[in-house]
This record gives structure tokens, C-alpha cells and sequence, in this order.
């Protein structure tokens, strides 16, 4: 069979198509994929009322909500006698509603009773409370709402159907196998086949399992399943002996996307894990610090019985994580604190590690994430003038980064020295063109780091400008995706999650692109999913997870409970024709 | 809730930065996609540093030199490899002006929607419009002499000849290179064009000296202007206007100069295109020279004659000879052979007039001086220059003009360095160089 496929002229033929091909499949099968995402859109649903006294009802609808007179908060009530932040409501899973006073000036009555500080008050429909000098009454949705809720949810656009594209996928990776083959020649080794066929499979059961269980919302993952498919093609170019090891990087990522979204369905057994993680990273990260091993500069690597990963990437999963928190939290200093430590800490170790890439991926992400909790900007501008120092000091002390810097913007004048790498990117990049050169044909993969820190020119050489800037709009769209689910969203905790995932994931794909291209200086980061890794691969589905667990459309995600869903949405919810009776 | 919706609005900031900085590189890679595909580092054009892919071809199909993965391929004929080396550049990039280093995107293949991607991987094809045998012609009629020849098409523009010495085999480039080899004189020299640069004092004179038809100069050897003397060869006696050009009296050239004035020198040397500089499919020309002092006869009276600091192209002397030829329109000269018949006009250097006018005056020197004999079965129109090089050596001879031939309309320059003097030095060379071409 190989030796059909390499020993024909029509093999010269077969590539001069085919990449036309290729891109006309990825383009299908990612823009059907951001397309379906995109076009969500949030349907606010309606939970409650508070009722106030003087006869105007306030709809709550969100799950989480802030009660004050500020023009930020989820109800406003313009009274003077009520603080800006004045305090909490918090709907349960059950419908209960928790409410909590947020130290405010004039103090808040349940049903007459004083509401001591910061007590967590279990209120029920039908309760009054009294907020300064203004009562109100939590009232119930009519039944007539309540129906109206699920066909607003009925009506929401369903996730696009996954199957055309999933074939899509299938001729993709099998037309990339034949590919290799050619391009490939006297390198290519039979294993290459065998991945790429066991990454289709394994495709195609994930689909019809959870499809089998109700989860209809797989553009996600057909996305991440794309971009894994090119890195296995990337891996098979630049080391074809390192393909299968690449492929059980992809098969352990599935699986702790899977367990972390079956994890993060439950938001109190979320909450609940955090103190264990901090233990964990903290741990991890000091066994790193004290027998980690040197690669390219920096000390971020591990090893542990022949199989080495690098711990920092790892600990961003914990990292956002411990960075996310539910409304009442951010209300507490104390957690705030632990947060503002715990980010100390890791961004103290990655710069004694030398690791400057991953240090400003988590500094990024830190203040991305603070930010989403405090919307404090003076706090930011200390932070980042702090912040500035310290690069400064580990550019004074690691002279290897330094360098880096050196050429920056002009490395062409240092082509044969410190711009090597990215003059070698840009010119492959140009060499591809639109359509790239075919799989396997590259000459990049003989520069060093072709595979991880220059994958972007890799790709844009191989299979063209057109795929590679697919792959950094999907990266995109997971963040504008990620935007827009939010405003349904149930908690702070995941739609913060899922802000510092997104913001990992693409500002990873920043310093990776623009990095290889000399925009920035070159840091060594990978681009999510598709360099060469196996840390960064598994943690790149473990960001999907995050990700999944804001996505709140109608039986989308695997990551929320169909079961909660229904008690949600159907609850005591009688048929039309016994309202009828009722009425 | 709401704050922290409204918060992760910035987070578009970031999406907003990477959309931003693809759509630049997009736009970086279209505009420097040239430069960065034929890098040195590109390892899919180069083996072991040489060029693996692109030949080029004269207007006949002969090779002149193909690279391949499994080395360089050049022309069997160590002359054609000479003669043609300047305009074919060598691999190792010392002839900056060659089409190897001007055209190398072309001949690896590159454009923007298939980067450089061939199905086998041998690049593009180019035909030259240089016909091998006339610049091996050229080249083994200049003999020990060094110099440069052109000749092109004045119709369409096709440079069918373009010869540079000295030179160097390209097969054999040697480790120690005597002084300029790699120089395109062609392209890249200006000279002290003598006599011919009579032509252009010739169209200014036509264009605005009213009494032009009375004129008339007593020329016995030499002729004093302000105290200083302007030397011919010999006396010419008694000369008109175009007895003026095909004896090429100094005398009478020089009070022609004196009497147009400074500015209509300059302006002259503009219209004719002498001090612009052409663009040869990439290869640009060196811009001719001139100055033409308000204040002192004696030199502007010289520069009129092709003296002085009169420094002319030889590139841009055919263009114009051609113009004369094509009733007064120029035609871009080209290198590369194009599907299309049309050619590139430069627009009207001189009036229809003015162009036959030289034009008779031209077939007149031929006839009256060079001897139409010396050209059998050309139809000649010539001038001929002796510019003193003033460094002691024989002086350098110049031989412009162009043939009348329907099926060759061709315009030519020829520069024999030291050669002597110009018709029969150079003249010889001219017409070995039109034989080639037209049997």
C-alpha cells in the first residue's frame, strides 16, 4: 500500500490537489464549528421577582445577584437608605434563595428578624425583607413564566448537528495520512497510520457516547479534535517516532476534559476542591523548584520514572481553578487573599525557574482574573508597575532571556545568530503560501523548537496561511463564545473560570504566533492543541473543561447535569391542559 | 453577576490584539514574501547553498542556465557563458544586477496564493530576449579590447544583445578576480561619449536655431573661443549643418552649443532620457551625466561636443538612437520575453521631424564618411565617437546608430575601450553583431 502511494508520479500530483482540499475541509468543518458558536445567544431567564412595597416588581434573573443602589449591581433600588452594595441573594439548586447582608449601612430584616453580618440566611418565596427603610417580597414566577422559560429555552438555537462534520473530519484525516505518506517517504513509519485511525475512532465514540447521553453541543470539541489531528501531523513531520507518544498525550487530555466537566457539574464539590489544589500545586511546584530539570534555559521540567512534564502547565488548570469564586466569595477578603498569595507564589517559582514565557501567561491571567473579581483598576496599575520591576530584575539576572530581547524587532540584522529561528519561520511561512507545501514537506522541522515554539510557521508552510489562520480564529472563538454564555451563567465561579481559561488560551496563542514571527520577543510558549507536548496538549483539553461548564444552552454540555437541568426547568411545571383546570 | 459580565469585555481586548496582529502578518508575508522565500536560509531553494531550481533560456530555447537539486547546468559554449554572464548574474550572487539575483523569485516560482510550492519542484522557466549567438558575436569581435555592445529591437523593445568587458566564465569564477569583471558596463557605466553626443546638440539645434539652413562654419583645425582653443582633427574647410555632423567638426559644434546656450543643453539631454534612469526588468541603469556652465563658453562649448563632463550610458544612447529611428518615440528596453506583442513606450523624445531629419543626417555620415561598403547588406545610419579617456591611453571609440530592416528594426551601441578611433574600431564590431543577427 505505502509503497503504491510513494512510488507513483501521481503521488507529485496528489499533493498539488489535495492541499486545495484540505482547505476547503478545515474550512467547512471550522466554520460550521464557529458558526454554531457564535450564533448562541444568552436567553436571560426570568427566576423571581422582589416585589418592593409601593407596587413596581423587580425581575431576578440571574442566579447570583447583587442588591444595591450602585448602577453595577443586578437590582438597583434607588433609595437612600441602602447602600450601594448592599447585599447578596443567591438562588439554590433546590429554589431556595440564600441572602446576605454585605455589612451595609443600614442593616436588613428577614421576616423582622435582624439579619446579623455576613450570615447566610435561607429565604423562601413569600419571605419579606426590608432593606433599609424599604421592604419587598420575594415572589414566585407564574406558571404561565414558567412555561414560557422552557419554550424560550426550546426555542434557542440548537447546536449545529455534528455528524456531516464529523465525516468532514474523518476525509480530512485520512486524505493528511496519504499525505504523509508521501512527504514523508523513506521517514515514514506504519505507527503514523495507526494514530491518526485510533484519533478518528476515538472521535467518532466520544460523539455517539455522550450523544447517546443527551449532550447535544459538540462544536468544542470538534474544534479541539481539529486542532489535535494537525498536531499529530505536525508531530509525524517533524519526529514521526514521537506520533504515538503524542497521540496518549491526546488520549489523556480527553479524559481529564471528561472527568473535569463531570467534576465541575456540581458547584459546591467544585468550591470544596480548591484548599486540596492549592496543596497540590504548591507541592508540585516546589518538587519542580528542587530537582527540576534544565531544558532550552529554563528549569520547568520534571521528570518522574522516564516520562517528563513540565509542572507549570499543569498548575495552570489549578491556577484558574483557585482564581474562580462564587458571588458571596468575592465578597470575602479572606478568599481574595488566598488568591493574591497563591498567585505570589507561582509567578516567585516560574521566575526562579527562568520559565519568562509561562510567567507572563500566569501574570497575564492574574490580572485578568482579579480584575473579573474586583474590578479594582488602581489595584491593577500597582500590581503591574510591581510586576515591571520584576521582569526587569529577571532580565538583569538571566542573561538567556535577555538575549531574547536583544533582537527583537530586527532579526533579520541577526539572522544567522539570535533571529535564526524566526527568520527560518518567516521564510517557510512565505514558502507556503496559501495552501502550504503539503504535510511532510516542510523544511522548518530541521530548525530547533519547529514543532512547540514555531509550530504557527510550521503549519503556515505545511498546510498554509488559510488553515493556520483557522486555527488562531477557533482560539478566538472560544473566547467570544465564552463571552456571550456568560451572560446565562450560573455562578461567578464558572463564568470566571471560563474567562481565565480563554484568556490562557489565548494569550498563549499570542506569545506563540507573534513570538515565531517577531512581533514578540520569542518566549517558547506552545500554541494550545497544536504544539508538539505532552503537558501541553492534556492541559489544553483540561482549558476546554472550563470552557464546557459555561456553556449554558439547552442540553449542550456535558459539563451540567441534564438531570439538574430538568429539575431547573420543569419543576413542578404541570401539563397546559391541567393549568387550564387550575384556572 | 452583572459586574463581572461587564468585566470580561476586556477580555476581547486580548482577541482583539491577536485578530489584529494575523491580519498584519498576512499582510507582512504578501509584501515581503519575495524577500523572505529567497532568503539564503530557505531550504527548499537552496542545496548546499547553491540555487536548486529556475532556468533560463535565450530567445532561441538555448540554455544559458539551469539549476537543479543535482547541480548547476550551464551552456556548453564557454563564449555564450561569457557573453551572457552579466545579464545572467552567477550563483554566488557577485553580479548584484544579474536576473539570478533581480528575478530569483520568478525563477524559484514564488507567488502569494502558492508560495513556492511546484508539483517536481524545479521552479520557473525564463526566455530572455537575448539572442546567444549575437552576444557571442559581439563578444569575440571586441577580441582583446575591452567595451560593451547593445543592441535591441526600437520597435518593440527586446534587448537582443547585451555584452560586457572584461568578463569571467561563470563555470569557473576565479578566486581572484581582476578588476571589473562584475561590472555591467552596459547597465551600470557612464562614459565620455565623444562625438556621438552630437546627436543630441543635433536635435536642439534643429529644434531652435532658425537660421539653421544658412549656417555655415570655417573650419580650419582649430577654432578659438574666449582665448581658448577648440580642436578638430583636421581642417575641415568650409562646413554646413550636415557636412557639421558627418565631419564631425568640433568648430562648428561648438559655436552651435554656444549659440543654443546652457539651458537648452540640459533640457536636450533630458528629453533625450540620457539622465533617467531605466528599469530593465529589475535591473536599473546608471543615469547619465552632465554639466553645462552659464559662465564659461569654452567648457560648455566642449560639453556640447561630448567632452567635458559629458558622462553618457550606453544603455540609455541606444534608447535614444532607437527614438531617432522610430520617428522620435522611445521604447522601453526589456530582457525577459513577454507573450504580448506591444511594446512600452517612453513617449516622444524628439519631433517626427527632427527624428528624419537626423535620421537623413545619419544615413549621410555613413555614406560621405564611413563608407557604405564597410556595411554590405546593411542599411546603415551611424555616428561614430573618439572620447579621449585622457589617461594616456588610445582613446575610447564609439560606434551608435541602427539599421533600416523591416524584419530588424534594430538600434545599437557599441563602446570599444582604448579602441582608437571610432568607425573603424568600433564600427567593425556593430556590424559583426548585425550579421549574427540578421542571417
Amino acid at each position: 500500500m505505502v509503497n503504491i502511494i510513494q512510488g507513483n508520479s501521481m503521488s507529485m500530483l496528489y499533493t498539488t490537489g489535495v492541499r486545495w482540499i484540505l482547505v476547503l475541509l478545515a474550512g467547512y468543518i471550522l466554520i460550521k464549528a464557529i458558526m454554531s458558536l457564535l450564533s448562541t445567544r444568552a436567553t436571560p431567564e426570568v427566576w423571581a421577582y422582589l416585589h418592593i412595597e409601593n407596587g413596581d416588581s423587580l425581575p431576578i434573573t440571574h442566579w447570583e445577584n447583587v442588591i444595591g443602589r450602585s448602577s453595577s449591581v443586578d437590582l438597583r433600588i434607588k433609595n437612600r437608605s441602602i447602600s450601594r452594595n448592599h447585599s447578596l441573594l443567591i438562588r439554590n439548586k433546590d429554589g431556595t434563595w440564600i441572602y446576605e447582608d454585605l455589612d451595609s449601612m443600614n442593616g436588613s430584616l428577614i421576616n423582622g428578624e435582624e439579619a446579623q453580618g455576613r450570615e447566610k440566611i435561607i429565604c423562601e418565596v413569600g419571605d419579606e425583607i426590608t432593606m433599609g427603610s424599604v421592604s419587598f417580597t420575594l415572589f414566585p414566577i407564574s406558571l404561565e413564566e414558567q412555561r414560557n422559560n422552557k419554550q424560550m429555552r426550546e426555542m434557542d438555537k440548537e447546536p449545529v448537528s455534528p455528524w456531516k462534520i464529523l465525516v468532514a473530519l474523518s476525509i480530512f484525516q485520512v486524505l493528511t495520512v496519504i499525505q504523509l505518506i508521501i512527504g514523508l517517504g523513506d521517514r515514514y513509519i506504519p505507527m503514523v497510520a495507526v494514530c491518526f485511525f485510533v484519533l478518528m475512532i476515538m472521535m467518532w465514540f466520544y460523539v455517539f457516547g455522550f450523544r447517546a447521553l443527551g449532550s447535544r453541543g459538540f462544536e468544542l470539541e470538534i474544534i479541539a479534535f481539529f486542532l489535535s489531528t494537525i498536531s499529530l501531523a505536525v508531530v509525524a513531520s517533524s519526529v514521526p517516532d514521537m506520533v504515538f507518544k503524542q497521540l496518549v498525550t491526546i488520549v489523556i487530555g480527553i479524559i481529564i476534559f471528561v472527568s473535569m466537566c463531570i467534576f465541575l457539574r456540581n458547584l459546591k464539590r467544585a468550591k470544596l476542591i480548591r484548599p486540596l489544589l492549592i496543596i497540590l500545586s504548591v507541592g508540585i511546584l516546589i518538587v519542580n523548584l528542587v530537582f527540576g530539570t534544565l531544558k532550552y534555559g529554563a528549569v520547568n521540567w520534571l521528570e518522574i520514572g522516564g516520562i517528563s512534564f513540565q509542572p507549570s502547565e499543569i498548575v495552570k488548570l489549578a491556577f484558574i481553578w483557585i482564581g474562580a469564586a462564587t458571588l458571596d466569595e468575592l465578597y470575602q477578603k479572606r478568599n481574595l487573599t488566598i488568591f493574591m498569595v497563591f498567585s505570589g507564589f507561582c509567578l516567585a517559582s516560574l521566575a526562579i525557574m527562568g520559565d519568562f514565557g509561562t510567567a507572563s501567561i500566569y501574570f497575564v491571567t492574574f490580572l485578568m482574573i482579579s480584575f473579573l473579581r474586583s474590578g479594582d483598576f488602581s489595584r491593577i496599575a500597582l500590581t503591574l508597575s510591581g510586576a515591571l520591576l520584576f521582569g526587569i530584575m529577571i532580565l538583569r539576572f538571566k542573561p538567556y532571556i535577555a538575549d531574547r530581547f536583544s533582537a527583537w524587532g530586527h532579526v533579520w540584522e541577526f539572522a544567522d545568530s539570535l533571529g535564526y529561528q524566526q527568520t527560518r519561520t518567516m521564510t517557510a511561512s512565505a514558502s507556503g503560501g496559501l495552501a502550504g507545501l503539503g504535510a511532510g514537506n516542510g523544511m522548518l522541522r530541521h530548525v530547533a523548537a519547529a514543532d512547540t515554539d514555531l509550530v504557527f510557521g510550521m503549519v503556515v508552510e505545511e498546510w498554509g496561511i488559510i488553515i493556520a489562520a483557522l486555527m488562531v480564529l477557533c482560539i478566538i472563538t472560544f473566547l467570544l463564545f465564552t463571552n456571550n454564555s456568560i451572560l446565562a451563567g450560573r455562578s461567578t465561579f464558572y463564568s470566571i473560570a471560563a474567562c481565565g481559561a480563554t484568556t490562557i488560551l489565548i494569550f498563549q496563542t499570542m506569545l506563540n504566533v507573534f513570538g515565531a514571527l517577531d512581533f514578540f520577543p520569542l518566549t517558547g510558549v506552545t500554541f494550545p492543541f497544536v504544539s508538539h507536548g505532552g503537558t501541553s496538549m492534556a492541559v489544553s483539553w483540561g482549558m476546554l473543561a472550563f470552557l464546557k461548564a459555561a456553556d449554558m444552552r439547552k442540553n449542550a454540555s456535558l459539563a451540567i447535569s441534564n438531570r439538574v437541568k430538568h429539575i431547573i426547568v420543569d419543576r413542578d411545571i404541570p401539563e397546559k391542559d391541567e393549568v387550564n383546570i387550575d384556572a | 453577576m452583572l459586574k463581572v459580565e461587564r468585566r470580561a469585555l476586556t477580555c476581547l481586548l486580548l482577541a482583539v490584539m491577536l485578530f489584529f496582529g494575523l491580519c498584519y502578518f498576512v499582510y507582512k508575508m504578501a509584501i515581503n514574501g519575495e524577500e523572505w522565500t529567497t532568503f539564503k536560509g530557505n531550504m527548499h531553494i537552496y542545496t548546499e547553498g547553491q540555487l536548486n531550481r529556475g532556468s533560463i533560456y535565450d530567445r532561441n530555447g538555448e540554455i544559458l542556465i539551469k539549476c537543479t537539486k543535482e547541480g548547476i547546468l550551464y551552456s556548453d559554449n564557454a563564449e555564450v557563458r561569457k557573453s551572457t554572464v552579466h545579464t545572467v548574474g552567477d550563483i554566488y550572487g557577485n553580479i548584484a544586477n544579474g536576473l539570478l539575483s533581480r528575478k530569483k523569485s520568478d525563477l524559484i516560482g514564488y507567488n502569494f496564493v502558492n508560495g513556492i510550492y511546484s508539483p517536481d519542484g524545479s521552479g520557473n522557466e525564463l526566455y530572455l530576449t537575448l539572442d546567444a549567438k549575437a552576444c557571442e558575436a559581439a563578444y569575440n569581435a571586441l577580441g582583446y579590447n575591452n567595451g560593451t555592445v547593445g543592441v535591441f529591437n526600437y520597435e518593440t523593445g527586446e534587448i537582443l544583445c547585451l555584452v560586457s568587458k572584461p568578463t569571467f566564465d561563470p563555470m569557473n569564477v576565479p578566486s581572484d578576480p581582476e578588476d571589473g569583471i562584475f561590472y555591467n558596463k552596459f547597465v551600470q557605466s557612464k562614459m565620455v561619449p565623444g562625438s556621438i553626443f552630437k546627436l543630441i546638440t543635433a536635435a536642439a539645434a534643429i529644434d531652435n536655431i532658425k537660421t539653421l539652413e544658412e549656417f555655415s562654419f570655417d573650419c580650419d583645425g582649430s577654432s578659438e573661443v574666449e582665448g581658448d582653443v577648440i580642436n578638430c582633427t583636421y581642417a575641415h574647410g568650409t562646413v554646413d549643418f550636415k557636412e557639421a555632423l558627418s565631419k564631425s567638426c568640433n568648430g562648428a559644434f561648438g559655436e552651435l552649443t554656444i549659440e543654443l546656450g546652457a539651458d537648452k543643453m540640459q533640457d536636450y539631454v533630458d528629453k533625450a532620457g540620457l539622465t533617467q534612469s531605466y528599469n530593465i526588468n529589475g535591473i536599473k541603469t546608471e543615469p547619465s551625466s552632465f554639466e553645462f556652465p552659464t559662465d564659461n563658453n569654452v567648457h560648455l562649448a566642449w560639453s556640447g561636443i561630448g567632452q567635458h563632463n559629458d558622462l553618457v550610458n550606453p544603455c540609455a544612447m541606444m534608447v535614444y538612437v532607437g527614438a531617432i529611428a522610430n520617428g522620435g518615440e522611445a521604447v522601453k528596453p526589456k530582457l525577459i520575453k513577454e507573450n504580448k506583442f506591444s511594446s512600452d513606450s517612453l513617449g516622444s523624445y524628439l519631433s517626427k521631424e527632427t527624428a528624419d531629419r537626423i535620421k537623413s543626417m545619419m544615413k549621410n555620415n555613413v555614406v560621405e564618411t564611413y563608407g557604405e561598403d564597410n556595411y554590405p547588406g546593411l542599411d546603415m545610419y551611424a555616428k561614430s565617437g573618439t572620447a579621449e579617456s585622457g589617461n594616456g591611453k588610445e582613446a575610447n571609440a564609439w560606434f551608435v546608430g541602427f539599421i533600416e530592416n523591416q524584419d530588424h528594426p534594430y538600434a545599437f551601441v557599441v563602446c570599444v575601450e582604448n579602441g582608437g578611433s571610432g568607425s573603424s574600431s568600433a564600427g567593425p564590431v556593430a556590424r559583426k553583431t548585425l550579421e549574427s543577427l540578421i542571417k
